[in-house]
């Protein structure tokens, strides 16, 4: 593989890190993530803002996690307001669907699939609705059993029974660093991690057990030993990625009250209704959270995070691979990082107002290049990026549904109800679609899926008067009914060339014209437009 | 090959520790890694010619739940492991099989027996996982299975007909299976309930002519499209939907009413049968990977009747399927795979069953690549321990890679960390190798 690199960028990267200082309001946070981001990128580089249609096509999928309505779609271009862009990102981060795309997100990063349950989904909706602060859900979530209500206790629940998993997927997840490389050997490509690091974060889960109520417990007592490569045996210490070590307190317990705790721990293990484990007085979780909360050194609780959000939005980290947080692979924009971090830790983690401000940026509003892109990691026009499972699912339903019936946030009192029932609605489709992962791929199996299953037909081509297609039966005018069906799916106007060959494609069918323009919407929803956020 | 030899079409080339030290010549010149874009880089002509081993197949005859290596193809009879079943002469002189293998014995010429196996994992999910990507799972890494490496080495991009297809219509142990880091692209077309594939067949509510037209409306859509941008995400959505035509017309290969009665005979009744000449189909149109899982071969208990049964579907079935390869000229070209997740105990339970064993099993490689009449591999009298040329899961793939042409030590990277096609440390074992 041959790789091109950047002339601008090689120096860039290598240059002195401007200082930022952080800002007080989502927008002064947008403008100086702009500075930052083009103090790289060279003004002849940068692509144009997109037009308003693109604009709110793409924050409400980013925002709300699906397309627009038609009726937003019309009112955001009828608006007259100087500062209708800010005033649309402040009303998708206030909106009902946020709180849901959150809680969809949220679920994907920390449960992957592993599985699916509504426990746990209901947990985090209440979460992201009360827009609870990310140090908040991580400790929620590391140490469950802290709190009565167990449905956060899912995340370690799901991968306790294997010790790497719970150890790599916690680093990964809310440290984005990938450590499995250094179980075997210290790791053969980057300095930072030993088996010191792997086994000394794995110190942390040894102790946590699952209890047959539904949480986890901690014992007492417990290590790990493992051997170098240079065939050394060593025990494991308790030690984060940053190299802080914690030193256990000697405590010897009496014969008696030991054996009495491992009883009960044992009876909370199979037994439901029996209560809760004792807890020890050194828990290494707790002591996780508390070490990695300190870090404002190295920092990666906070970093990670900002960096997640930042490619959620954007299609690329500004450390990427996302899980791949260490110094042979510093940021695209370290300042930038930093300032992120730095403001995610001033304003309590409150991860709504960073994807407020990205939003509110310049360098999110930007075009995709057309043709020959500068690096993705200038960050110099739109990266595309494939819908998520629910975006996808969600948008399928909004598109084919009779568009006078969709209001959106148009429509602000039925709305939050109708958001709800599409939530739910959307979540059979969803479960089956990939979840799209670096150099993602639309599989055939999706392919022939959307051209034969008969759900495609049934759902989202029906002709029923409350459906896309019904409500577009009622169009005398093709052209007005072309322009109503894009509108619907693609959230824009006509070009010409699709203009006329629909017209040709209603004109070539006149007898069959429910199925015609079934067809079209078809063609509509099958196309790369639709499958991706641009 | 060289993959790196060859311009990307990924444009975007992210900047990372490996490609400065790829730049400036640090790296070994040996093995450079083929970074996930090369993936795309398929999309090149010049790549995908030469990439291609050409015409090759694979067919992996999956033997759910562990077959008996002491009733199949390592047997020990009058030992007190040995069970009731004697061992019968092949045609290869020196080389002797289970007598519930006569079909089988007299076509071992294209076949090598590997009776070394030591895989240690004998709990089915994770053996699964172990023989079906060759590797212990890592957390936080999804390995491809055999098939999507495969369908990723050996794939045209554009195929018409689909490049990785499992069977498996038994309701136990069902597993589908995954292409893991390589992506969507070569997930496999899996026959569940059904002898043909999930939505390859046209509704019967939309004409032939308007599912054509509305493809072809959906090609102008995405045409204007990629006026105003372009992506390799978009070509890869629009050659997902450029194919669904294609397969589509594919849907005849999983119809063996259109083979001759004889050659349908040939195969016989069973549904193994059926599935295997199904393969051979697919395998003949182009398919370079096919899996036909025969279950359930799991034997707790009374391990000797459910193996008189099983073995006589197996050796029938693979024994056809042999038989029309060779006769179709395809055998050079097409390499059988005769593998389960693990083999059975040789001390016989209770219940008159073998339990699961990982630590002396067999498995067999036929045809392209392979050395056909060879033995590989030796375990004690008992068949407890290998006792010469232990294999493990690694050492088989970069065999079958081997086999097919593929080079054992290319790498994948996935993220910034490269990834070998077979695992670390693996070697191909070059005595069964033509």
């Amino acid at each position: 593989m041959r790789t091109r690199f950047h002339p601008v960028l090689l120096c860039l990267l290598f240059s002195a890190v401007a200082t930022a200082s952080t800002a007080s309001s989502p927008m002064q946070l947008a403008r100086e993530i702009d500075r930052l981001i083009n103090q790289q990128c060279a003004p002849e580089l940068r692509a144009e803002l997109v037009g308003e249609s693109q604009y709110i096509r793409r924050a409400t999928l980013d925002l709300a996690g699906r397309i627009p309505t038609v009726a937003e779609l019309q009112d955001f271009r009828n608006s007259e307001s100087l500062t209708k862009r800010q005033d649309l990102i402040q009303q998708l981060v206030s909106s009902a669907d946020f709180a849901f795309h959150q809680r969809n997100e949220l679920d994907t990063l920390l449960l992957r699939r592993l599985e699916h349950n509504d426990n746990w989904r209901a947990y985090l909706l209440e979460a992201t609705r009360e827009n609870r602060k990310w140090d908040e859900l991580f400790r929620q979530i590391m140490v469950p059993e802290d709190d009565e209500d167990h449905r956060s206790a899912a995340f370690l629940r799901k991968r306790i029974s294997d010790l790497d998993s719970a150890t790599n997927d916690s680093s990964i997840a809310w440290f984005g660093v990938n450590i499995g490389c250094a179980k075997c050997h210290d790791h053969p490509l980057v300095m930072d991690w030993t088996q010191a690091h792997y086994y000394g974060m794995a110190s942390f889960f040894k102790r946590t057990f699952q209890t047959r109520a539904g949480s986890v417990g901690e014992r007492f007592d417990g290590s790990i030993g493992y051997t170098t490569t240079d065939g050394d045996s060593r025990k494991s210490e308790f030690m984060f990625l940053t190299g802080t070590k914690l030193v256990e307190p000697d405590s010897e317990l009496e014969e008696a009250k030991q054996k009495e705790i491992n009883e009960a721990i044992k009876k909370s293990e199979s037994d439901a209704k029996a209560p809760p484990p004792p807890q020890p007085q050194f828990r290494p979780r707790s002591n996780l959270v508390r070490i990695a909360l300190a870090d404002t050194e190295q920092n990666f609780f906070a970093r990670n995070i900002a960096n997640r959000l930042w490619a959620r939005m954007f299609g690329r980290g500004l450390i990427h691979p996302l899980d791949q947080a260490h110094s042979e692979n510093p940021p695209s924009h370290p300042a930038l990082l930093d300032l992120l971090a730095r403001d995610l830790r001033e304003h309590e983690f409150d991860l709504r107002r960073t994807l407020h401000a990205i939003a509110l940026t310049d360098t999110y509003a930007r075009k995709a290049h057309a043709k020959d892109p500068p690096p993705d990691e200038l960050f110099a026009g739109a990266i595309p990026r494939p819908l998520t499972p629910h975006q996808f699912s969600l948008s399928l339903l909004i598109a084919s549904a009779n568009p006078t019936e969709m209001q959106g946030l148009s429509s602000k009192q039925e709305w939050n109800q109708q958001r709800e029932e599409l939530e739910q609605k959307s979540e059979s489709v969803a479960r089956q679609l990939e979840i799209p992962d670096d150099g993602f791929q639309v599989s055939v199996t999706e392919s022939l899926w959307f051209s034969n299953h008969p759900q495609i037909q049934n759902e989202y081509l029906q002709s029923g008067g409350n459906r896309l297609v019904g409500s577009l039966l009622r169009f005398e005018s093709d052209e007005e009914l072309i322009r109503e069906a894009i509108q619907a799916v693609l959230c824009r106007d006509p070009d010409p060339d699709e203009m006329t060959a629909m017209l040709q494609y209603l004109q070539n069918k006149t007898e069959r014209r429910t199925d015609a323009i079934g067809q079209i919407v078809w063609a509509l929803m099958s196309s790369p437009e639709f499958r991706f956020n641009h | 090959m060289n993959l790196n030899a060859q311009p990307s079409l990924n444009r975007r080339s992210s900047l990372n520790r490996r490609s400065l030290l790829r730049l400036a010549g640090a790296a070994s010149t040996a093995t450079l890694a083929a970074d996930m874009s090369s993936i795309e880089a398929l999309a090149s002509p010049a790549l995908t010619e030469s990439l291609k081993q050409s015409g090759k197949r694979v067919i992996l005859l999956w033997l759910a739940g562990g077959a008996s290596q002491l009733e199949t193809w390592d047997p020990k009879p009058g030992r007190l492991t040995g069970g009731p079943f004697s061992k019968i002469q092949t045609c290869v002189p020196g080389i002797e099989i289970s007598e519930l293998l006569p079909k089988m014995s007299s076509r071992l010429k294209e076949t090598a027996i590997i009776r070394s196996l030591n895989t240690k994992i004998a709990d089915h999910g994770n053996a699964y996982q172990l023989m079906d990507t060759g590797r212990t799972p890592e957390p936080s890494l999804k390995f491809p299975h055999l098939g999507a490496t495969i369908a990723h080495e050996l794939g045209q991009r554009d195929s018409q007909v689909p490049d990785y297809v499992t069977m498996y219509t038994s309701t136990e142990g069902r597993r589908q299976g995954t292409a893991g880091f390589l992506g969507g692209r070569y997930n496999p077309m899996f026959l569940t309930d059904q002898m043909m594939p999930a939505n390859i067949k046209r509704l019967d509510s939309i004409t032939e002519i308007d599912h054509r037209d509305r493809a072809d409306l959906r090609d102008l859509m995405a045409n204007i499209f990629d006026r105003k941008q372009s992506h390799p995400m978009y070509d890869a959505h629009n050659s997902a939907y450029d194919r669904v035509r294609g397969l589509m017309a594919s849907d005849h290969l999983f119809d063996i009413e259109r083979e001759p009665q004889s050659v349908r005979n040939h195969y016989g009744p069973t549904q193994f049968g059926q599935q295997c000449l199904i393969a051979r189909r697919l395998a003949e149109a182009g398919v370079p990977f096919i899996k036909v899982a025969r279950a359930w071969w799991d034997s707790h208990g009374q391990n000797f009747e459910t193996h008189q049964e099983l073995c006589a579907d197996l050796d029938h079935c693979m024994s056809a399927l042999l038989d029309d390869l060779k006769a179709r000229g395809m055998l050079d070209s097409t390499l059988v795979i005769t593998l389960g997740e693990f083999g059975r105990t040789p001390d016989i339970n209770g219940s008159l069953g073998r339990d699961h064993f990982a630590s002396a099993w067999s498995c067999t490689l036929s045809g392209c690549g392979i050395r056909g009449g060879s033995v590989f591999g030796k375990s004690d009298e008992d068949g407890k321990t290998v006792i010469e040329g232990e294999m493990n899961a690694g050492d088989l793939f970069a065999t079958i890679f081997a086999a097919l042409g593929i080079d054992h030590h290319k790498e994948f990277m996935v993220g910034s960390r490269p990834i070998p096609i077979a695992d670390f440390d693996s070697e191909p074992c070059f005595d069964i190798l033509a």
